[in-house]
């Protein structure tokens, strides 16, 4: 086996899963603030459609989800969709499903402030949005920040259930050089990638945090 | 005939079954000091809050000078709303300033981005507040790193920022120390000395007595007695008002 081959086709699906894991956050972090929001609302329809969606999407195995996503428009509408739709399938499910969690750590954040920030801001005549934006929003993003972590974390490691929809992503790749050379090697390679990769998120997301750590 | 700043008619409130203010009516004239005292659960902190919006009042009038914010339980368009609360400031018992602003964004935010007024105006008149403050100097300080009473300061500046006609207070000394009561007291004695128009929910009866012109007394929902600050507190002509201060007084 060639070990530079090896690793260049390691990299190569390293930076798929790197796409995956950026795109499903762009799309998964506004969206979780959408659900939470309609999670919250006064009306009761509305409200219960979002906790339904979250009891689901927490509720089943994303890798089954992955397979809905990608079978979901043959077998339910018979729509025919080109080779690109493996990897739109990938990122639709990946984002629907961590957004009903980062929607539940929004929810959790937003609850946790005080009504006094609420009531401060109104009798200072700030408008719904500019106090949420402004007010209610940087507080909690300070609050939840270590529980974001904690699934970011998890989101680099389950970008390789993309495996289920055979995209080329970095553990895909490992499988079939292992198959190919009947070696462990790709694997320890591939988790030793993986580790790397979970350090600098890790490690960036405690910047992030130190640097929101100028109030208590 | 002076200019009535405040007018509550026959406000009356429930929580559920259970009335809190019963046709409450109340006026508050310019550059009157107005001190609210009264047992907890007398409705105070309440009446406080209908006058604020903070809290919708079931029935009664509402005016701000010649803006009516309720007529007899109906509430305005929100315009008219929106114009009110420019009239009025509120300091809370726990300050609730901004966490995540500093003192300066605290106190100049609202003027800047809500009221719209010109950038130079508002830091002028922020810095010369919190020079009249003591506050001189913790611009940039957050409010985690002042004491309770400079906190409250900030929150007393914060609500004159916005240039209010009239200023509440909702028990502005009860979560502080008794050390840093007396910081707060003073501010508040100086604004009275300006002549600013002030309705004060307290426990500190000596202090209502020497900064109001006016006290009154709540109790279950009602204004039980009601006169000058002076003949209520040394000549109480009601005997729940009696019975009140001679415990408190204690």
């Amino acid at each position: 086996m060639d070990y530079q081959i090896m690793l260049t086709e390691l990299l190569k699906g390293l930076l798929v899963s790197v796409e995956i894991f950026v795109l499903t956050l762009v799309f998964s972090l506004p969206l979780g603030l959408i659900i939470a929001l309609g999670r919250m609302s006064g009306n009761c329809i509305i409200r219960n459609i979002f906790r339904v969606y979250i009891s689901i999407m927490r509720g089943t195995p994303l890798m089954l989800q992955l397979l809905v996503c990608f079978f979901g428009p043959y077998y339910i509408f018979n729509v025919h969709l080109s080779s690109e739709y493996r990897f739109i399938a990938v990122i639709l499910a990946f984002s629907l499903n961590y957004a009903a969690y980062f929607a539940e750590i929004y929810r959790g954040g937003i609850e946790s402030i005080a009504v006094g920030q609420y009531e401060a801001a109104r009798v200072l005549g700030y408008s719904q949005g500019q106090t949420f934006f402004k007010i209610i929003m940087p507080q909690v993003v300070k609050r939840i920040i270590p529980a974001i972590t904690n699934e970011v974390i998890t989101l680099v490691k389950d970008t390789s259930l993309a495996f289920s929809l055979s995209v080329l992503e970095m553990f895909t790749i490992a499988k079939q050089i292992s198959s190919a050379h009947t070696t462990m090697i790709p694997f320890v390679v591939a988790g030793v990638f993986y580790y790397i990769f979970n350090f600098v998120v890790a490690f960036g997301m405690g910047r992030l945090e130190k640097r929101l750590n100028y109030y208590r | 005939m002076p200019e009535k700043v405040l007018t509550i008619n026959k406000l009356s409130k429930s929580f559920g079954a259970l009335p809190v203010l019963k046709e409450i009516s109340l006026e508050v004239e310019k550059g009157e000091v107005v001190g609210i005292i009264g047992p907890s659960g007398s409705g105070k902190s309440t009446l406080l809050r209908c006058a604020t919006m903070l809290e919708t009042m079931d029935s009664g009038t509402l005016t701000y000078g010649d803006l009516t914010v309720c007529l007899e339980g109906c509430y305005a368009d929100k315009p008219v709303l929106r114009a009110a609360r420019n009239r009025f400031g509120l300091v809370f018992q726990n300050f609730n300033l901004f966490p995540h602003y500093s003192v300066l964004k605290n106190i100049t935010d609202a003027p800047l981005c809500v009221q719209k007024r010109d950038r130079d105006e508002v830091m002028q008149l922020a810095h010369s507040l919190l020079a009249k403050m003591g506050l001189s100097g913790r611009e940039n300080a957050y409010p985690c790193q002042l004491s309770g009473g400079q906190q409250q300061r900030v929150s007393i500046v914060r609500a004159l920022m916005m240039k209010p006609e009239i200023l509440f207070f909702d028990e502005p000394t009860s979560a502080l120390d008794p050390e840093l009561t007396g910081e707060i007291l003073k501010v508040i004695r100086q604004l009275a000395e300006e002549d600013m128009t002030m309705v004060i929910v307290t426990h500190e009866i000596n202090f209502a007595h020497d900064v109001a012109d006016r006290i009154i007394f709540m109790a279950d929902g009602l204004i039980v007695e009601e006169g000058l600050a002076h003949d209520l507190v040394n000549a109480p002509s009601n005997d729940r008002t009696r019975a009140f201060l001679s415990n408190i007084m204690k």
